[in-house]
């Protein structure tokens, strides 16, 4: 006998069936039913093969807690693997298959492993894979991964998008089941902001399947009802499909929407999950409380399910578990299935109750044998019978399913994401939320609540209490009516049940048992947290919902306390799994960063730019002309234009920041290693800027346009960083100085024109007198540009080291000046040119960048030393300058290298070594920073930093590089390869 | 997930919009001395409780903040822009 | 005299607009935009700002402690911005930014909604009432956002990212369409 579909009853549609298939196999369902609740329809009552025994599984739960029914959805790039069944919507054409078997679910050959039980036994692998370890890596692992494996993710793309958001709220309800609904109808009606979340699909939580009548209505009417009213608030927001995951500092809670989980064919407009953060004042959490298992021989095998579950199942999706059902209970629980089993016409073959007498209302029809338990199950992949012993005796009795209440624990784990623990409380047989914590509440049977009317009266209290804590004020609600609810007894709990025989489970989903739980505590792993790794209960995908408190419960019996003493493991976020493309959100693939253009892209797009990421910037790499194959050839074509005739380079990316102030001055002298104070207005000075411990943090170029007003350049990579220092220095480290900084990046379009005909073509433009006497090397000053259309920022600075000038001009105004200065220097031979020539022209020049400045280099390592102020009583990393260590002889300092034979190479990176000497570390006496061919000098040339380098121009030695044992007889030279007596900066 | 600072100046913010530094130490002078510069710029206490940290707000005002913050519990106290807390030391 | 041709490229010249019914995502003009620095703790400037500013066709937008932006939609002529600045000294420092900053319209009743896809900033009218701005982090991207109208927000971005927050603002609001 199997579970089946009844004529009538539930909440499911009828009318409107669905078509899916489980292993291939095709079933009908109804909208409104989960997977698991189609599949039990269809009489499915196996649905996988457990995680270390392959032992046969069904369905346990009817929601997020179900540690067996997982199963792969979906099919191609939208697979997803260990997906529960219980949880999962169903729709039109869902594909689920079952996990974890081979060659099939029914016949699985894992299941052999059963028979090695005695071996697999707690703290096995522990105890059987240490050694020899280099097998681990080879044999175990790979082993031990297939045979007990979940689902497997696909390897596909994931199709699909995903967002995510904040919200924010006066009071956050988690759960909408009566105390919730409640809480947020109270709080709704009195103009608060709400934030109602629900797990489900739809609000109402047990109120969907319990049979109560609530003012008349059914508990899902007035569920429906209580939504619509909540729904019509424009202060209120209902949402369902929505886990809150997690409770973090600020009153922030994680919470994931599933948008189109539900959907088989996801529309594209919308993401198929949402993360939301929620900023709540204060939190109501009324999260419900899960049915415990009951812990006897053949738990787990399929047909039994918890007595909750089997509730949800028969009210809310109309099916039957089967055709004879036996209830295993320790409380009243047990008593409202069966009279709802009773009604729906289901035979209840016996209630088999721990304790010794049933309630004292109950008037049902089924036998009620008390103060008895249920030790085993009996079957082969269903249950067909169980065993009972009462009256110290056993009795068999045939059934074709079995129902199990042992006591609820209260849903409690946001409330203890923030480090609080739960306690123990012995009358309600449950961990109970920390208590007094900030900003959040628990109601209803989250807080051990029991029965509709109680819930419902203390989420709408709960929700007063804290309307009145935010100074919102509130009329009482008149509370509903709630008829035909049962007294509910406390329950004592029942942890170690007698007479079991075969494996009693504790934890499902790891395949943890009974036995399992005695070996640790003998084996002295008895603490809670010890226990928990030591026989992996609780550390599931499910995180032990069902497991962790009967592990407590009988550790506690093992060890002789109470569960107080126990206590639990840290609870932590997330509640339920969440998806990596939640976490991720729209900020994937291509949007992984945002892109930040310069002002001349499109232009150097036009130009047929290659472009480069640099950080997020995309700047122009080189520009290919007709002909050249490689992009040495245009690199090659463009240096050697630059140092013919004349090059334009796109330098925007330079971070720019003005600096205003009466203090302007002073505060330079401070961040910078040399003197600014005196910097004539109208000259610029090249800055080296050191971090406090007396290494080299930026460099860069700074002009005076007037007394109180400097406009400093820094490298691309470092321009924020340099702005965040600045504006430490100025508020952090002397606020009492008048600095005002504002970043101008993004303002100024530069561009560097450069070549011994750089002049020509700008006197063609620039309307102010710019020969050498009146603009010479270092002048900085604004002029007019094209008979006063437009001012610009004028700059006589070369990177190159040749007569060079920078120009910068509003940025909306790029794309046409540089355009003008393409057409005005055509004659002149003007090309553009990119980073790539960039590099290589500096590298001709000596010049540094960050590969030079790259945290270990001090001013003199670069031959800056005597740039350092030695007059300033202070300046960012001056003292830290003057250690020993930084003054040693032997300190790397910066030369020029390059291949004896011209035709030979070597890369950035590769490491010095003296001309005889093996290759070792000990022997390393530096290596290259900077390398490129270079067409002015006709090879391979670098930059390096060498132990006494500069002390050693001339000597012969081998460029080694390690990675691919390739070793260049080179000479060290001069670092400036290029005008050294710098005539060329000066024509 | 998230960790709400209180700028003074903006409200509360989460921390993507912060840059964080380290803990508030006060620069000592140029002549203070090897050691009170080596325990400047190198060593830190490595404190349970409560910390003053400089964060900057630079996704926001891009002010520099003086942040109370408790590593155990990350509960965030009492924060202040950074120019006062050093105007208010200088002079008290 | 020079017969060069200067023109101007808007930052989103090229973009493309949104079809969507429930929101609007427009480029504003570039006109201007004055970033103005106060001088450290000055008293507060907003009466100066206002007298410097004068004409209705600008607004004054606070930008954190002792800053503010100034902006309009037609652009500032070099007199202008002189006079401007003349005006806020010796207060403040007027920096022109209109290049370097560039303004989005985002208008629509869902829009709260759609920026809260970006910003952790309570939009709620309640507590962002008309006429209130923030810098925050959007998404990825630092921007400056005020409440103009009742339903209809600036958001301002530096000129590189301009292009990459369209792009994010139309994605986030493609589930109103
Ligand atoms: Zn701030």
């Amino acid at each position: 006998m199997t579970s089946y579909r009844l004529a009538t009853g539930g909440l499911v549609n009828r009318a409107a069936p669905l078509a899916f298939s489980f292993d291939g196999k095709p079933m009908a369902g109804l909208e409104g039913d989960t997977l698991a609740s189609a599949l039990l329809a269809n009489g499915q009552m196996l649905v996988g093969r457990s995680f270390k025994y392959h032992r046969p599984r069904g369905i346990l739960t009817a929601g997020a807690s179900e540690p067996n029914a997982l199963v792969t959805i979906g099919r191609r790039e939208r697979t997803e693997p260990n997906t529960r069944a219980t949880v999962q919507e169903l729709y039109e054409g869902l594909e689920a298959r079952s996990q974890n078997r081979w060659p099939s679910l029914d016949f699985d050959v894992g299941a052999l492993n059963g028979l090695l039980s005695p071996f697999l036994g707690a703290g096995f692998y522990y105890k059987t894979f240490m050694w020899p370890a280099p097998l681990w890596e080879k044999l175990y692992e790979p082993f031990i991964r297939r045979a007990a494996g979940l689902g497997k993710a696909t390897h596909e793309a994931d199709p699909d998008s995903y967002e995510k958001s904040w919200a924010h709220c006066d009071l956050l309800v988690v759960g909408a089941g009566p105390a919730g609904l409640a809480a947020a109808l109270t709080a709704g009606r009195a103009g608060a902001r709400v934030i109602l979340v629900d797990e489900g699909s739809m609000p109402g939580g047990s109120l969907l399947f319990d049979t109560a009548m609530i003012d008349g209505m059914t508990a899902s009417d007035f569920a429906r009802e209580a939504s619509a009213e909540l729904q019509s608030m424009p202060n209120v927001r209902l949402m369902t499909r929505t886990t809150a995951f997690g409770w973090y500092d600020g009153n922030v809670f994680g919470a994931v929407e599933r948008v189109q989980k539900h959907a088989c064919d996801p529309a594209s407009h919308l993401p198929v999950e949402r993360l939301w953060r929620i900023v709540a004042k204060q939190a109501l959490l009324a999260t419900g409380a899960e049915e415990r298992p009951l812990v006897f021989g053949g738990n787990d095998r399929p047909g039994v399910m918890m007595a909750s579950a089997m509730r949800a199942y028969l009210n809310r999706y109309g099916v039957a578990p089967g055709k004879a059902t036996a209830i295993f209970t320790c409380n009243d629980s047990g008593y409202r299935l069966a009279r709802d089993l009773e009604a729906a016409g289901i035979e209840v073959t016996a209630i088999v109750d721990s304790r010794p007498t049933a309630p004292p209302g109950y008037r049902g029809r089924p036998r009620v044998i008390a103060n008895a338990v249920v030790c085993q199950t009996k079957g082969n992949k269903s249950v067909s019978a169980i065993e009972v012993l009462h009256d110290g005796r056993s009795e068999t009795i045939a059934v074709d399913a079995l129902a199990m209440a042992g006591g609820f624990s209260p849903i409690i784990h946001l409330a203890c994401h923030r480090g609080s623990r739960p306690f123990w409380s012995e009358e309600n047989a449950a961990f109970l939320a920390p208590q007094d914590l900030k900003d959040l509440r628990i109601a209803g049977a989250a807080a051990a609540t029991v029965g509709i009317a109680a819930c419902i009266q203390e989420g709408s209290a709960q929700a007063a209490a804290i309307l009145s804590e935010l100074g919102i004020s509130c009329r009482p609600a008149a509370l509903p009516n709630v008829e035909a609810e049962e007294e509910s007894r406390p329950a004592k709990p029942l942890w170690s049940i007698p007479g079991i025989k075969g494996k009693a489970f504790v934890d499902f989903q790891n395949d943890v048992h009974l036995k399992d739980i005695g070996l640790a505590v003998r084996e002295g792993y008895g603490h809670v947290e010890l226990a928990k790794r030591y026989t992996t209960s609780g550390m599931a995908t499910d995180q032990g919902k069902l497991s962790n408190v009967n592990a407590i419960g009988l550790l506690a019996e093992a060890r002789g306390v109470s569960p107080a003493e126990i206590g639990t493991t840290t609870f932590r976020p997330f509640y339920t799994p969440v998806s990596f493309g939640a976490l991720t959100g729209a900020h994937s693939g291509y949007h992984f960063q945002p892109v930040r253009k310069s002002p001349l892209h499109d232009w150097a797009a036009k130009n047929g730019a290659i472009f480069v990421e640099t950080g997020l910037w995309y700047r122009s790499a080189w520009f290919p002309r007709g002909g050249e194959k490689t992009w040495r050839e245009s690199v090659d074509r463009e240096v050697v234009n630059v140092r013919q005739n004349v090059g334009l380079c796109d330098v925007s990316t330079l971070g720019k920041i003005e600096i205003f102030g009466a203090d302007a001055a002073e505060f330079l002298n401070r961040v910078y290693c040399n003197a600014f104070l005196k910097l004539p207005v109208g000259k610029a000075r090249y800055g080296l800027m050191l971090r406090e411990d007396g290494f080299i943090y930026d460099d860069g170029t700074t002009s005076r346009l007037g007394e109180g007003h400097f406009f400093m350049t820094t490298t691309t990579a470092y321009a924020a960083g340099v702005m965040n220092h600045l504006e430490f220095c100025a508020q952090a480290l002397w606020p009492e100085l008048d600095v005002r900084l504002a970043s101008a990046t993004d303002q100024w379009a530069q561009m560097a024109i450069a070549g011994p005909k750089a002049r020509l073509v700008l006197e063609k433009i620039v309307d102010d007198d710019i020969s050498s006497a009146a603009f010479p090397f270092l002048a900085a000053k604004e002029v007019s540009l094209c008979g006063g259309k437009l001012h610009a920022r004028f700059f006589r600075i070369s990177f190159s080291g040749e007569l060079a000038y920078e120009l910068a001009v509003p940025a909306g105004y790029a794309e046409s000046i540089a355009d003008i200065l393409m057409n005005a220097g055509a004659e002149h031979g003007l090309q553009p040119y990119g980073t790539e020539a960039l590099g290589v022209l500096r590298i001709e020049k000596g010049h540094v960048t960050h590969s030079e400045i790259n945290g270990t280099v001090i001013p003199d390592d670069l031959g800056f030393g005597k740039m350092v102020s030695a007059t300033k009583a202070d300046f960012i990393g001056k003292v830290m300058l003057e250690r020993e260590g930084l003054k040693a002889a032997d300190r790397l300092r910066l030369v020029g290298v390059r291949p004896l034979d011209p035709t030979a190479s070597f890369k950035t990176g590769s490491h010095i070594l003296e001309k005889n000497a093996a290759a070792t570390l000990e022997n390393d006496q530096g290596y290259v920073t900077s390398s490129a061919f270079s067409p002015h000098i006709g090879c391979t040339i670098g930059l390096a930093l060498v132990k006494r380098g500069p002390e050693r121009l001339g000597e012969e030695v081998v460029v080694w590089n390690g990675l691919k044992s390739e070793y260049a007889p080179a000479i060290l030279c001069d670092p400036i390869f290029v005008d050294p007596t710098n005539e060329r900066l000066h024509v | 997930m998230a960790s709400l600072i209180s700028c003074p100046h903006c409200g509360a913010r989460p921390k993507e919009e912060f840059t964080i530094k380290g803990a508030v130490l006060s620069r000592p002078a140029a002549d203070a001395g090897h050691q009170a510069w080596t325990d400047y710029v190198y060593l830190r206490d490595n404190p349970r409780g409560t910390h003053r940290e400089y964060w900057h707000h630079t996704s926001g005002c891009r002010r520099w903040l003086v942040v109370t913050r408790d590593t155990v519990s990350h509960e965030v106290g009492f924060c202040q822009d950074a120019a006062a807390a050093k105007l208010a030391e200088v002079r008290p | 005299m020079s017969d060069f041709r200067i023109t101007l490229r808007p930052a989103l010249g090229s973009a493309p607009r949104p079809g969507s019914r429930g929101l609007s995502i427009t480029a504003m003009p570039e006109g201007h935009v004055v970033q103005v620095l106060g001088r450290p703790h000055a008293p507060d400037l907003f009466g100066v700002l206002e007298r410097a500013t004068g004409a209705a066709h600008r607004s004054v937008r606070a930008a954190g402690p002792g800053q503010w932006f100034i902006v309009g939609d037609a652009p500032l002529s070099r007199d202008e911005f002189a006079a401007l600045s003349t005006a806020l000294q010796p207060h403040a420092t007027a920096v022109d930014q209109s290049h370097g900053r560039v303004r989005i319209r985002v208008e629509g009743t869902i829009v709260e909604r759609m920026l809260a896809k970006g910003t952790a900033v309570d939009l709620d009218p309640g507590a962002f009432p008309v006429g209130t701005s923030a810098m925050t982090l959007l998404g990825h991207v630092s921007v400056h956002l005020t409440r103009i109208e009742i339903a209809a927000f600036e958001v301002m971005v530096l000129r590189g990212f301009a292009e990459s927050l369209w792009e994010d603002l139309v994605r986030m609001s493609v589930e109103f369409a």
